[in-house]
């Protein structure tokens, strides 16, 4: 098979991606609206589903385009998603709750809907990307995005958790605050290690491909205003007064910086990182 | 002498490091937003007048090296260095004497996590704790059960205190275990687990002390120097009293005409000592010679300038795009060799262009000074000769030339290592983190369980259900 078919397979597969999360997304809402739990473990299904094709997607483009699929907008962007739905997954089996699934699932859609409207056009690497640091720096930055992505929902869900009235099912399905603080904080602990990782392996290639390990390029310093603001939030835990509402407000602030530093940043403000 | 203690205080304290963090985190932000390094008139040019001003008054034309970011981040290593050192004392008292099976059931609120009969080493052993501690204490088990989440978050308020005031938390505790030494003798199991993960914030904390410190140090003690040439040239590196040779410069080309990549061979001469070593540079893999590093930067075009006078040559340049020549029959006189285009050609305005980057349709951009005055400026293409008054100029033979980084900087090594500490330092802080589990034997029989954890003591009580529920599941399918 050429590596345009591959291609072509991959774009059908992303498609099928798209409309497995969206269906997902849909029964999460119908499963918290209307409280049925057949929808919900029905989502989680749809989701696996999804994720199992979206790993299939990203295998075949890295083998239609020859490389690893991490060095564009469109590349990254799904692969950020996709990296928000393994952390998803992880942090559902792990803690059990689908409820989350309907705070995740949006903010997914958005990412891979970004996706979607970037160039899916496969380019040849420019020298400076050639280098097998691309794929520790990036696919870390991956996990990395994703787990923020997922405690960015935990963390909405902790702030509306209050206006939500203590119903039966709500008790049985969405974890109280204490708990859900802690899961956010398991979130944030993964995210800031492997955005310190991401950190570390970028100013590695930096001074192998550049010559210089810190250059304060608007990547690299919108990397730092992130890791200072999640250090922010896990110092801050530590006192009485900031654990709980005001840490959860901490993170979402965090993954906004997160977007803005993989959106904003390469479209806004000019930079080495230009091409990311 | 109160206010001086006041400040000592503060200098030490979690609030001086989270103000400081946020101005150096909004400090940050100016930087990426405000373009650096420009001249003034390009401020006044882009903002309003006052915006320029103050951009220009609190020097955020050159945030990341201005007088207050650099005090800024000073501050910050004191604050770190006294956290650090104020704290280590507690930490070790901690390491030392916290993890006692008297001090976790002391603090413990008596509420169990778990019930076991029998053997209670197979929970222990179930949850990854595999030395266990026998022994009896004097514990009296009260029959109300208040309920496991509130013990175990009062024990992570409580360790997470440690982290932010140990003597505090040793105070607390201490309280509590006169209460527990009352003679009894209960027979008691004790486990603990990753006692080393106590260190991971102050290991954190060092190793963030030393990335900046080899930061700042690297940037007061590197040096840096660029070497362009065609293949051929031998030019001198800096000061250093190394010469650099261009031997090969080649550009690989894809079938789409993109780079493949970009090499320069290059012999380096210790002009002292005449030893040559030698090796090729290409992007992404930099040549280590004589404990420098040589980087394969940027590459662009070069020339040869003639000057001939009434039919005679009068010297010859070999010039990089961006060069000049000084003619040496006339003083004042230079031609300035502004811009190469391979492909030349001119779009709608007249500007000139390159259709693409194969050397088809050589343009040379110049501009030729008597006095700094510009006496001529257009593109020279192939074939052409330029003539001002009895002089005549002809650029020829373009190649490209390659730009070589040279650096030293002997504390990126210690960058590196304090990232790698910090790396190191973050997995015991959030993944090793000390765990206790004990069991306590009541009346009954019944093995009754507790644990704390220095983190997410909540998620650590459920974990310990987990594993009895499964334990329990696993007893009752062995039994059938």
């Amino acid at each position: 098979m050429g590596s345009d078919r591959f291609l072509q397979v991959e774009n059908g597969l992303f498609t099928a991606v798209m409309v497995l999360y969206l269906a997902a997304m849909v029964l999460y809402f119908i499963f918290l609206a209307v409280k049925r739990e057949k929808a919900g473990k029905a989502a989680g299904y749809v989701m696996a589903a999804g994720f199992v094709l979206h790993t299939a997607a990203l295998v075949t483009r890295g083998i239609g385009a020859g490389r690893l699929p991490l060095t564009n907008q469109y590349e990254f962007a799904t692969s950020f998603a996709w990296g928000i739905c393994l952390c998803f997954l992880i942090f559902l089996w792990k803690y059990r709750f689908q409820a989350l699934g309907a705070f995740v699932t949006p903010v997914i859609f958005l990412i891979i809907g970004y996706a979607a409207m970037q160039s899916r056009e496969v380019r040849e690497l420019m020298p400076a990307l050639r280098s097998n640091w691309l794929g520790i720096h990036v696919s870390t930055a991956i996990i990395s995005y994703g787990a923020f992505g997922v405690s960015f929902a935990v963390s909405l869900m902790f702030l509306l958790r209050r206006n939500m009235k203590d119903s039966a099912f709500w008790q049985e399905h969405i974890p109280d605050e204490r708990k859900l603080d802690a899961i956010s904080y398991r979130a944030v602990s993964l995210g800031f290690l492997f955005l310190t990782f991401v950190i570390i392996t970028g100013a590695i290639w930096a001074e192998r491909a550049w010559g210089s390990y810190w250059s304060w390029d608007p990547k690299e310093t919108w990397s730092l205003i992130t890791w200072i603001i999640y250090a922010l939030y896990l110092h801050l835990r530590l006192s009485r007064g900031w654990k709980d509402r005001s840490a959860a407000i901490f993170a979402v602030i965090g993954f906004l910086c997160v977007i803005f530093t993989y959106i904003g940043v390469n479209t806004l403000i000019p930079g080495i990182h230009s091409y990311a | 002498m109160d206010q001086l203690k006041k400040v000592w205080r503060f200098l030490r304290s979690m609030k001086f490091a989270v103000i400081l963090l946020l101005i150096l985190a909004a400090a940050c932000t100016a930087g990426s937003v405000i373009p650096q390094g420009q001249p003034t008139a390009w401020y006044t040019e882009h903002y309003a007048q006052q915006a320029a001003g103050a951009v220009m008054l609190l020097g955020l034309d050159d945030v990341f090296h201005c007088w207050w970011f650099v005090a800024l981040t000073l501050f910050l290593c004191l604050n770190l260095l006294l956290c650090s050192v104020l704290r280590f004392p507690a930490l070790l008292r901690r390491m030392r004497e916290g993890f006692t099976p008297a001090r976790a059931i002391a603090a413990w609120d008596w509420a169990p996590l778990a019930k076991l009969e029998g053997e209670p080493e197979r929970l222990f052993a179930k949850l990854g704790f595999h030395s266990v501690r026998s022994g009896k204490m004097a514990v009296h088990l009260p029959d109300g059960n208040s309920g496991a989440a509130e013990g175990t978050e009062a024990d992570e308020a409580e360790t997470d205190r440690v982290e932010a005031d140990g003597a505090e938390t040793d105070r607390v505790e201490t309280d509590r275990l006169k209460a527990a030494e009352s003679a009894d003798g209960r027979p008691v199991r004790y486990a603990v687990k990753y006692k080393a993960g106590l260190w991971g914030a102050w290991l954190c904390h060092l190793g963030m002390l030393v990335v900046i410190a080899g930061f700042g140090l690297g940037q007061m003690f590197k040096s840096e120097y660029t070497v362009y040439g065609v293949p051929g040239q031998t030019k001198p590196v800096g000061d250093t009293g190394y010469e650099l040779t261009i031997d090969d410069f080649s550009i690989a080309l894809r079938d789409d005409d993109t780079v493949d990549q970009y090499t320069s061979e290059i012999t380096v001469t210790d002009t002292a000592g005449g030893e040559q070593l030698g090796g090729s540079a290409s992007v992404n893999a930099p040549l280590s010679l004589f404990g420098m590093k040589f980087y394969q930067n940027s590459t662009g075009w070069a020339a040869t300038l003639e000057t001939w006078k009434d039919g005679k040559k009068l010297q010859e340049d070999l010039l990089c795009a961006g060069e000049y020549a000084a003619i040496a029959d006339l003083e004042g006189l230079a031609v300035v060799f502004n811009a190469f285009y391979p492909d030349y050609a001119e779009d709608e305005s007249g500007q000139p262009v390159t259709l693409s980057s194969a050397l088809k349709n050589p343009g040379y951009l110049y501009t030729i000074y008597y006095h700094d005055q510009v006496v001529g400026m257009n593109v020279l293409t192939a074939g052409e000769k330029i003539t001002v008054e009895d002089y005549e100029f002809i650029f020829r033979d373009p190649q490209p030339y390659t730009l070589i980084q040279v650096k030293r900087d002997p504390f990126r090594y210690l960058a590196a290592a304090g990232g790698l500490l910090v790396l190191c330092a973050l997995i015991l802080a959030f993944y090793l983190y000390p765990r206790e589990l004990w069991a306590v034997q009541d009346e009954d029989g019944v093995w009754c369980f507790g644990g704390r954890s220095a983190k997410a003591g909540l998620l650590f009580a459920e974990e310990i259900g987990r594993a009895w529920a499964d334990l329990k599941k696993e007893e009752q399918s062995d039994g059938k």
